[in-house]
């Protein structure tokens, strides 16, 4: 037995400059709360702040590639390499879209902006300290901020029933979840003795207790499957979709979801590492890998069939979102399955760029379903989408812009995240993978339909009721030209920002201290 | 005169591109569609004068036996690269693709009413796009572009399409994203089988992975190979259409308007057979020796099928389209029977079933404008009222039918004599398999004389019966004038192939050449002498 004497503990190796972006995000977010207190009747100023402080730290998080920092600081605690940055920049990028997109919304339904702002920020320094956590307990903390600040934006529309019901559905459901994955942590905790993953990395190949690893990884399956919305544990995503604000949604289809690939792909790709030639690492990989191959395809399966049947365009959307996660999963598996470090991290930049193409995409779709919507998110059927092809050409000609990139056509941002993710998991050359990325292609053709109804009802009905173009506010002009030039630019020149997020700062550090 | 031989290939992509932005532009600012049509049939005009550049075969062939190649990286962390060239199995698709645009663009002069912005767009749009297809010799970008044909024709169907157009629209994209989307993970896994095998990395492009199997220093396993070869051919197989896949094409072509229908035809459906060519001969000649059978068999039935469900449509259109499947079954058989005639027929049926069909849906087009049918019991008598018209009508069929002199004859002959010649099918001691195929085959010639003269006769020939049709006026000069460029080529196709199938040799035997090549690195010797009437052909 251990004696546990007070020399032991160690002052933390405070490295205030590596966590810059995160605080500069919670920053932000206090200086909205106390704007707000002042003058609560504002709009637009909280809105710049939270927009300023998110461009700041994304400047500040561009820099620190191929920077001189440590691979990891604060006691091991906080990690920095490739996973962390390209997550923080997906994270940056959509709460800045995010910010942009709900301004007709704040506008039209008299949001307490400065609240929501708050919210939003800390939400994102959640997700930050998810992808920047280097050991369970970070992770849980990020994981936590990211959750209750959600859940209250998923309520934010207090008179309205479906967006209580949603975020009911969301909190209970989604302690549940938390409780399994702390469940699951503290069993591997039980197994390795650490919280910390690089020491849990060097024990897997000979654990404690092996079995406790096989449970605790099992539980964490369950509590980031929950998050990501991978089935069986989807259910709750369509209600909660589709009963929160629209521009929450898009919010939570992407942010959170990002949020908890990155710290599932830390906790199994870098925390439980195949070790060759030991037995039980070698067992507990492949379980993990084909248990995540097989839920991959359910989702993928469920996702899109349970999708073509809905009538909401933002359930219709909520399916699509089950789908891409499976896409995604596709990736975290090939990542799972390298053989070399390099392919690795290749492998977890696709995943980190798949969800920045389908963050472009799917927000730039919200963009535009948010301001169709009207007020209490009346007009989301696909029948409130006829005709309007040629009467808002823009707004139609954008969204189905996004549609084939949700879809993965050629020349857009979806096809690109699309053959990233597959390239690894082909490159593992396992049947069952392969198997997998068949099923991801076949997917893909079903998820053909109803992206494509959508352009139907757009451009090949006939409007028969009135149409009044809604007047398009600035900053969701803004943030429909952003996503229209990304989801061309991914698509086109997406070189750079995929060698950016596969291209390693910690390395590079690595180098100079040599 | 450099700087153009270099682009040449990539100003063909552009230069519709650019077109759409222009009309697009011109469009906004002076809100008004009437010249569009203008600014469209320019581009396509200066497009196809562009391309007859290529004639000018000045430069020297690349490695790879490819003109006016440029390669230059595109994506570096994927691994491709913006590789495209022609040869002479691709040289004369993208001319008949800039060939068929005008016309394309022509006969939708007066017949789009609404929208004629959107609908010039996505025509431009589509030309770069099939363009794109035939000269990409980087397998993601050829994907790309075969995927990107998809949607502006998915839109032309969709939007200015008949009633069912919805529904047409629709099975056309899904049907044909299935399978390229099954191709793509081939073409990955090739990517990864080529990095493992060479050690070089991976790579998508087309000659270099070609020269490392050649060179031997990529072999893919047999079950492999079959898998990638089976989903390459998935992906061309619905596009050509091979029945059974076929079941798209009647809705498709019924639906879309006029050009829809004419590049459709002429141009779309290329792609699943030139894709066939190009890349599973190449790529997979052991596999695609395997099934040849497989596909021989389909496109017999195909024949058989298409002809005798062509005979019993009531819709002009919609028989028009059955004898599409028919003539590209013809096409798969010349390919698949890997003698040279054959393959050349093939080439060559490509092309003429472009010039005829096209030709034909803008016949049925011209009535369909004038009396808003195409049912062909509403007809009959034309002839009287409209001398003209039935004259090119008629033309234009003998040509489908394969009358000699005309241009349908040629190719099928040459498929049929290929298929005599081949070895490709099984020969025991009382059966030569090939020579069942062959006549087989030539069943379906007969077919198509059926049908093709039945709707001819029921259309054009005895009394006027429908009072409507008594007043109908004959062919304007617009009309005439975009039908004399077809029939032109219709007849000198027919009597002076030369020219086309002197071009298009040298690709031509390079592929057979590799099909026909053992892993041992022998070629087998399957070639007769060509007859002495196939050598007055050539």
């Amino acid at each position: 037995m251990n004696t546990f004497f007070l020399t032991d503990l160690v002052a933390p190796n405070a490295n205030i400059s590596i966590i810059l972006p995160e605080l500069i995000v919670a920053f932000a977010g206090v200086v909205v709360m106390l704007y707000d207190s002042f003058f609560p009747k504002q709009r637009t100023v909280s809105g710049v702040i939270a927009i300023a402080g998110l461009v700041i730290s994304g400047i500040v998080l561009g820099t620190m590639w191929g920077g001189d920092q440590p691979a990891t600081s604060w006691n091991g605690m906080i990690a920095h390499d490739n996973l962390r940055l390209s997550f923080s920049f997906v994270f940056l990028f959509v709460s800045a879209m995010t910010v942009l997109i709900s301004t007709v919304w704040v506008e039209r339904e008299n949001v307490p902006a400065g609240e929501y702002h708050a919210l939003l920020l800390f939400a994102t320094f959640g997700m930050m300290m998810m992808s920047a956590g280097n050991d369970l307990v970070v992770i849980f903390l990020g994981l936590e901020t990211l959750s209750i600040a959600t859940y209250v934006m998923a309520g934010l529309r207090k008179a309205d029933l479906k967006s209580n019901e949603s975020a009911m559905k969301y909190f209970i459901l989604g302690s549940f979840a938390s409780a399994f994955l702390l469940y699951g942590m503290a069993l591997i905790y039980g197994a390795t003795g650490s919280t910390n993953l690089t020491q849990i990395a060097e024990k897997v190949a000979n654990p404690n207790f092996p079995a406790l690893m096989l449970i605790g990884g099992a539980m964490m399956i369950v509590g980031f499957g929950f998050k990501i919305a991978m089935a069986p544990f989807h259910v709750w995503a369509p209600d909660v979709y589709e009963g929160a604000p629209t521009p929450i949604t898009g919010f939570m289809a992407a942010g959170p979801k990002a949020a908890a690939f990155a710290s599932f792909i830390r906790v199994f790709v870098l925390g439980l590492p195949l070790v060759a030639g030991v037995q039980s690492s070698e067992y507990l990989h492949l379980t993990w890998t084909s248990a995540l191959a097989v839920m991959a395809i359910a989702t993928i399966l469920v996702g899109n069939v349970a999708a073509i049947m809905q009538t909401n365009v933002k359930r219709m959307l909520a399916y699509s979102s089950i789908a891409h996660a499976g896409y995604a999963l596709v990736g975290f598996i090939g990542a799972g399955m390298a053989k070399t470090d390099a392919a690795r991290d290749a492998a977890i930049a696709s995943v980190a760029f798949y969800m920045l193409t389908y963050s472009v995409t799917n927000l730039g779709a919200f963009a535009i379903v948010t301001l169709l919507a009207q007020k209490n998110d009346r007009r989301c059927d696909f029948e409130d989408y006829n005709g309007i092809g040629f009467k808002s050409p823009v707004l139609s000609f954008s969204l189905s812009l996004f549609m084939l990139s949700l879809l993965g056509l050629p020349l857009t941002a979806g096809f690109m995240g699309k053959v990233l993710v597959f390239r690894p998991a082909l490159e593992a050359a396992n049947p069952l993978i392969t198997s997998l990325v068949v099923v991801a292609v076949i997917g893909s053709a079903i998820s053909a339909y109803y992206y494509l109804r959508l352009i139907v009802v757009m451009f090949f009905r006939e409007r028969v009721s009135e149409w009044i173009e809604p007047k398009i506010p600035a900053g969701l002009a803004a943030a429909l030209i952003i996503a229209v030039i990304g989801v061309l630019y991914f698509g086109i020149f997406a070189d750079r920002v995929i060698e950016k997020f596969a291209q390693s700062p910690s390395s590079v550090a690595v180098k100079a201290d040599k | 005169m450099d700087f153009i031989n270099e682009n040449l290939i990539t100003i063909l992509i552009l230069l519709p591109v650019v077109g759409a932005v222009l009309t697009l532009g011109y469009q906004m600012i002076s809100k008004q569609e009437d010249q569009l049509k203008w600014v469209t049939l320019g581009f396509t005009v200066l497009n196809f004068l562009v391309s007859l550049l290529l004639f000018s075969k000045s430069e020297i062939a690349g490695p790879g036996g490819f003109f006016f190649e440029k390669n230059v990286p595109w994506i570096k962390a994927i691994g491709t690269n913006y590789h495209v060239g022609v040869d002479g199995l691709s040289f004369w698709l993208v001319i008949l693709t800039t060939f068929m645009m005008p016309i394309a663009v022509i006969s939708a002069w007066h017949a789009v009413e609404k929208k004629r912005t959107a609908f010039f767009v996505f025509l431009l749009l589509l030309e770069s796009a099939m363009i794109g297809v035939f000269v990409s010799l980087d397998l993601l970008v050829f994907y790309l572009f075969f995927e990107a044909s998809l949607v502006p024709m998915f839109f032309l169907i969709g939007i200015w399409g008949g009633d069912n157009r919805i529904y047409a629209a629709v099975k056309f994209f899904i049907f044909t994203a299935f399978g390229s989307l099954l191709m793509l993970v081939a073409i990955i896994a090739l990517f990864y089988i080529y990095a493992d095998q060479t050690g070089l990395g991976g790579s998508f492009d087309f000659v270099s992975i070609l020269a490392a199997m050649k060179a031997g220093n990529l072999v893919l396993p047999p079950q492999t190979g079959s898998l990638l070869f089976m989903a390459f051919a998935l992906a061309f197989a619905i596009k050509v259409p091979l029945f059974p896949f076929h079941t798209w094409l009647p809705d498709a072509h019924t639906e879309a308007p006029t050009a829809g229908s004419v590049i459709l035809a002429a141009i779309l459906l290329k792609m699943g057979t030139y894709g066939l060519m190009r890349f599973n001969f190449s790529l997979f000649p052991d596999q695609s020796r395997e099934w040849a059978w497989l596909f021989i068999t389909l496109a017999i039935i195909g024949i058989i099928y298409g002809a005798l469900v062509a005979m019993v449509q009531p819709d002009m259109k919609r028989l028009v389209a059955y004898s599409s499947v028919a003539h590209m079954g013809f096409v798969i058989l010349g390919m698949f029977s890997f003698t040279e005639l054959g393959m050349q027929g093939a080439l060559y049926t490509m092309l003429s079933h472009g010039v005829t069909t096209g030709a034909l849906f803008l016949l049925v087009g011209f009535i369909y404008e004038r009396r808003h049918t195409r049912e062909i019991t509403q007809f009959g008598g034309l002839s009287n009222v409209m001398p003209v018209y039935a004259t090119v009508f008629v033309i234009t069929t003998m040509a489908s039918i394969g009358l000699p002199f005309l241009n349908g004859f040629v190719g099928e002959f040459l498929i049929m004599i290929g298929m005599f010649q081949s070895h490709v099918l099984g020969v025991t001691a009382s059966v030569n398999w090939n020579y069942i195929a062959a006549m087989l085959s030539g069943m379906g010639v007969i077919f198509a004389a059926v049908y093709l003269l039945w709707m001819v006769q029921r259309v054009f020939f005895g009394k006027v019966t429908n009072e409507k049709n008594k007043t109908l006026a004959d062919l304007s000069w617009r009309e005439i004038g975009l039908m004399i460029p077809l029939i032109f080529l219709m007849v000198y196709m027919g009597v002076f192939p030369k020219p086309f199938l002197e071009r298009s040799d040298d690709a031509i035997k390079a592929i057979q050449e590799r099909v026909m090549h053992q892993a041992g690195g022998t070629i087998e010797k399957t070639e007769l002498k060509p007859p002495a009437i196939a050598d007055e052909h050539r």
